[in-house]
């Protein structure tokens, strides 16, 4: 799988479970509408996004050049 | 098993000679990870790899082929990028050109707005990363050189300028008539607005066009820095016109969606919060470059036309076409095209815009003329002897341009925090939305609060308006630019102040250094002291001290000992007559005996005395007197009668006392070191005020004292020539090259200092000092700007006073902390230091002076 699609599953993934989580919290407690938990929700989201992206994607990119250089060490022995 | 994709790239290898070479090349390329194959084309100097980018990068292939004795020469290509804000940018840059495949190294440089970048032009065009760069919502374009450099570089500005100014003619007008329309009800501002001016839909209206207009290139380069995973300023800026804009437009639109209500539009939030960001960028563009003016005027003094003498024939041709070795002619007035040696004719040239030096120096027939500098009376013919890029000129720009580039350690923290800045604040916001959501809301919020500034009521906000509005506050009155400016900015102004008094920083580093220093070490010969003995005193036991001067120069006429010259020279420049002697025998260990109208005259040491019988009664406590002074006394003699004495020393310069004098002023100890004995080094170190003596040193041992000094915990610079003092200079923290002329590319040392005059050294210290403070009041500004700014942003004075940070005044305050540091290093200009100021006595000529002597009465 191309580092940048890896990345793109991993940080979405993780907004997405801040975002759910918001919600769950928002509607579990509180006594919110649905425009605050929704915009809440979608605020956290873009946030997550914006702090996850730029510090996933080289994360990811590292790990899996590592994973494939040793896979081609071990394919020349 | 899963193989990666693999590519192919054509790797240029210079050096190699035979088919070992090409086997060597092969193999080392071939034993990397990820490298599937190699085949090496000797003639075309060329190695084809097919290898996986995710496993290997072309650095590990070109540093594996430069490992084993071979060259890698990239294609290189060097591009002028403007709307570089502070280090963020640079690592933006560095980081989305430096993943693009065949890019082996990229080089930002703040400084002068350049990016560097070696590549494989197989793989990857000039083309493609100058999209990429422009991609990221920079201007590119190819850097050219000296004047045609400066020409691009200032149409490029200019673009920029107007760019912005464009966008903040239309965001302006735009936001003020909405903050009208919104603050109409209050106050008596409905007597003198329209009503229709405060109705939503023409608020609306009103702020569409500025953040879709000017607001929009936040939005497209943020866009673009995302899709490669990287974040910067632009997108702090999209996220709060964003949601500022989105929370008006659905309060407009919807007004029962639970955002505010229409009592919560906020229009002149998203308005004026763009306006102030193309006010901060438009400021930005018209002060940016400014701080590098010094290196500017360096680059404009070159010379456009020169006049030479060809086949006898007098060509006005371009400077840049004059070739080493071509007679020039200058008149006055007019600018000397290059450096050269005068061939004939005499004038005085102002050196000022080279050497700092404010009084015209006087050149003759064998004196050496900078190109670049300005004939002032005369007219003269001179030789051509450094032309293009080796001139004194091209090279002190060339070394000024590499320092700027360099990082002073004090930056290290301010990069470390302004890299992370945008995350960090990000972060922070989220904390802030989601503390006043849960919490501060329900604890604290007050229908009756207001905006800082602001008679605006929050009463129409909910939980999630009021916590969105201190979110985006945040983002938006956070300012890594001021953090990430606030080092580049001062040095590049410091190392073009440097420049332009004749004090080359060779990088940051070294301005930093020169700022912290405790200790100053002179190399005495030649740095302390003119390097060349001369007649400092004359004893006659007679009186006529001339007569005993005369006897003695004539005894030496012949001779070829430096001392011997030195009362020649003497001699002649008192206007006596000095015939060759008849005969002359030089006594090795001794002195010298001759014979003149049959009279025998003897010059030399006691011993010389004894052995021919001369009574030196009288003379003997004078001779250790002058001996006491670290002076050379030689017993004169004739018709066998004792005479006088000549004492001949190397002499100081004459900046020398005040040089020692104003570095006591700032704090310094002083020490000299020399190879001559304690005595002699004493005694000259008690006419300057040295404090300490490092005597009897040899050459090679003299880094060897530096260390010492080092180990006792000083910060310690040495003053001493660039090329005999090398170990030395380069031992010390600091190493001051003196009197380099218009060789400063030579030159080691950390500082170079082209005129050969002690008081540089002060004024270097000073250069450093008042650079340094600037940079520390740029960090003090930056850092406690944000420091103090992001909490009051976040609302950590809301539950005390019931007042928020509107986002406009964040934006506000945003554009006014990155201008205060730009400012801030702009009054640098026009900074002269204190040792320069006010007319103190200068030489005006490059050449030794005529020493002062203290001649003695008789005794």
């Amino acid at each position: 799988m191309k580092p940048g699609i890896a990345a793109a599953i991993i940080y979405t993934s993780i907004a997405l479970l801040g975002a759910g989580s918001f919600l769950a919290a928002t509607t579990l407690s509180g006594d919110y509408d649905w425009v605050a938990r929704l915009g809440g929700a979608g605020w956290v989201f873009l946030l997550s996004m914006i702090i996850l992206m730029p510090t996933i994607t080289p994360w990811v990119k590292r790990r899996l050049g590592r994973a494939e250089a040793r896979e081609q060490t071990v394919h020349h022995k | 098993m899963a193989k990666g994709k693999v590519e192919e790239i054509t790797l240029p290898v210079a050096g190699m000679s035979c088919a070992a070479c090409v086997n060597k090349v092969e193999k080392v390329l071939k034993g990397l990870p990820g490298v599937a194959d190699a085949k090496v084309n000797l003639a075309a100097a060329k190695a084809g790899v097919e290898y996986d980018p995710a496993a290997c990068s072309l650095t590990d292939m070109a540093e594996a082929v430069r490992g084993i004795g071979y060259e890698v020469p990239w294609d290189r290509i060097e591009l002028l990028v403007l709307g570089m804000m502070g280090s963020h940018c640079q690592t933006i840059i560095s980081k989305a050109v430096g993943e693009l495949e065949g890019v082996a190294k990229v080089e930002v440089n703040l400084g002068t707005d350049t990016v560097t970048v070696e590549y494989a032009a197989s793989r990857i065009s000039a083309a493609q990363i100058k999209k990429t760069i422009r991609e990221l919502g920079y201007e590119v374009s190819d850097k050219a050189e000296g004047e045609a450099a400066l020409d691009r570089e200032r149409q490029a500005r200019q673009q920029e300028v107007r760019r912005q100014l464009v966008n903040l003619l239309l965001a302006l007008p735009l936001g003020l008539l909405v903050m009208a329309g919104t603050f109409r009800d209050y106050w008596v501002l409905d007597k003198f607005i329209p009503e229709f001016l405060a109705n939503k839909y023409t608020l609306w209206a009103l702020t569409t066009p500025v953040v879709l207009g000017p607001g929009r290139q936040f939005f497209v380069n943020s866009f673009n820095g995302l899709r490669r995973g990287l974040t910067d300023m632009n997108l702090l800026y999209a996220t709060g016109i964003g949601a500022a804009y989105f929370i008006a437009v659905i309060n407009t639109f919807w007004p029962d969606a639970g955002f505010g209500g229409e009592k919560a539009t906020f229009y002149e939030s998203a308005a004026l919060l763009t306006s102030f960001i193309v006010l901060g960028r438009y400021l930005e563009a018209v002060t940016r470059g400014r701080t590098s003016e010094a290196i500017r005027k360096l680059m404009k003094l070159q010379p456009k036309r020169a006049r030479v003498l060809r086949d006898g024939e007098e060509l006005e041709i371009g400077a840049d076409e004059v070739e080493a070795g071509d007679v020039c002619l200058v008149r006055p007035g007019e600018s000397i095209p290059v450096d050269g040696v005068v061939v004939d004719g005499y004038s005085a040239v102002d050196e000022s815009m080279i050497t700092g030096e404010s009084i015209p120096v006087e050149k003759k027939a064998g004196d050496e003329v900078i190109g670049g500098t300005m004939n002032k009376t005369g007219a003269f013919r001179f030789r051509a002897t450094k032309v293009g890029r080796e001139t004194a000129l091209a090279q002190i720009v060339k070394l000024v341009e590499d320092a700027q580039t360099t990082k002073a350690p004090i930056q290290r923290l301010a990069d470390s925090v302004a890299g992370h800045f945008i995350l960090g604040v990000h972060l922070l916001a989220l904390g802030v939305f989601l503390f006043w959501f849960f919490g501060g809301f329900n604890w604290w919020f007050d229908p009756n609060s207001h905006f800082i500034l602001s008679p605006a009521e929050l009463s129409g906000l909910e939980v999630f308006g009021f916590s969105l509005l201190l979110s985006v506050t945040v983002l938006v009155i956070s300012c890594p630019c001021a953090v990430g400016l606030a080092t580049p900015s001062a040095i590049m102004a410091g190392s073009g102040l440097g420049a332009q008094n004749g004090i080359l920083f060779k990088g940051a580093d070294a301005m930093e250094t020169t700022a912290k220093l405790q200790t100053i070490i002179f190399d005495k010969t030649g740095t302390l002291t003119l390097g060349e003995p001369s007649v400092t005193d004359v004893v006659s036991l007679s009186g006529a001290r001339d007569e005993v001067l005369r006897l003695a120069a004539i005894a030496e006429r012949n001779s070829e000992h430096p001392l011997g010259e030195a009362i020649v020279r003497g001699a002649q420049e008192r206007g006596l007559d000095v015939p060759a002697a008849e005969e002359f025998v030089a006594i090795p260990g001794q002195g010298v005996e001759a014979r003149q109208n049959g009279a025998t005259i003897l010059l030399g040491n006691r011993k010389l005395m004894a052995e021919k019988g001369i009574g030196l009664d009288g003379l003997l406590p004078e001779a250790e007197r002058l001996e006491g002074e670290g002076k050379t006394a030689m017993f004169v003699a004739s018709g066998g009668q004792a005479l006088g004495i000549i004492a001949v020393a190397d002499t100081l310069k004459p900046t020398s006392a005040q040089a020692v004098r104003e570095l006591h002023g700032l704090g310094m100890e002083v020490a000299m070191i020399t190879g001559d004995n304690r005595r002699t080094a004493e005694a000259i170190a008690r006419q300057v005020g040295i404090d300490r003596v490092l005597a009897e040193v040899l050459p090679q041992d003299k880094a060897a004292e530096v260390r010492k000094l080092q180990e006792q915990g000083r910060r310690v610079a040495m003053v001493g020539d660039g090329i005999n003092d090398a170990p030395a200079l380069a031992q010390a923290d600091v190493g001051i090259a003196i009197g380099s002329g218009t060789d400063v590319a030579k030159e080691t040392g950390h500082v170079i200092l082209v005129k050969d005059d002690l008081l540089d050294v002060v004024a270097a210290i000073q250069v450093a000092r008042f650079t340094m403070r600037k940079v520390r009041q740029n960090l003090g500004w930056a850092f406690g700007y944000n420091t103090l700014a992001i909490p009051l942003g976040a609302g950590l004075l809301y539950p005390f006073t019931a007042q928020i940070v509107s986002p406009e005044l964040a934006a506000f305050l945003m554009a006014i902390s990155s201008l205060s540091v730009t400012l801030n290093a702009m009054s640098m200009r026009g900074y002269r230091p204190p040792i320069r100021r006010g007319g103190r006595p200068t030489l005006a000529r490059h050449e030794p002076q005529p020493h002062r002597e203290a001649v003695r009465p008789g005794v």
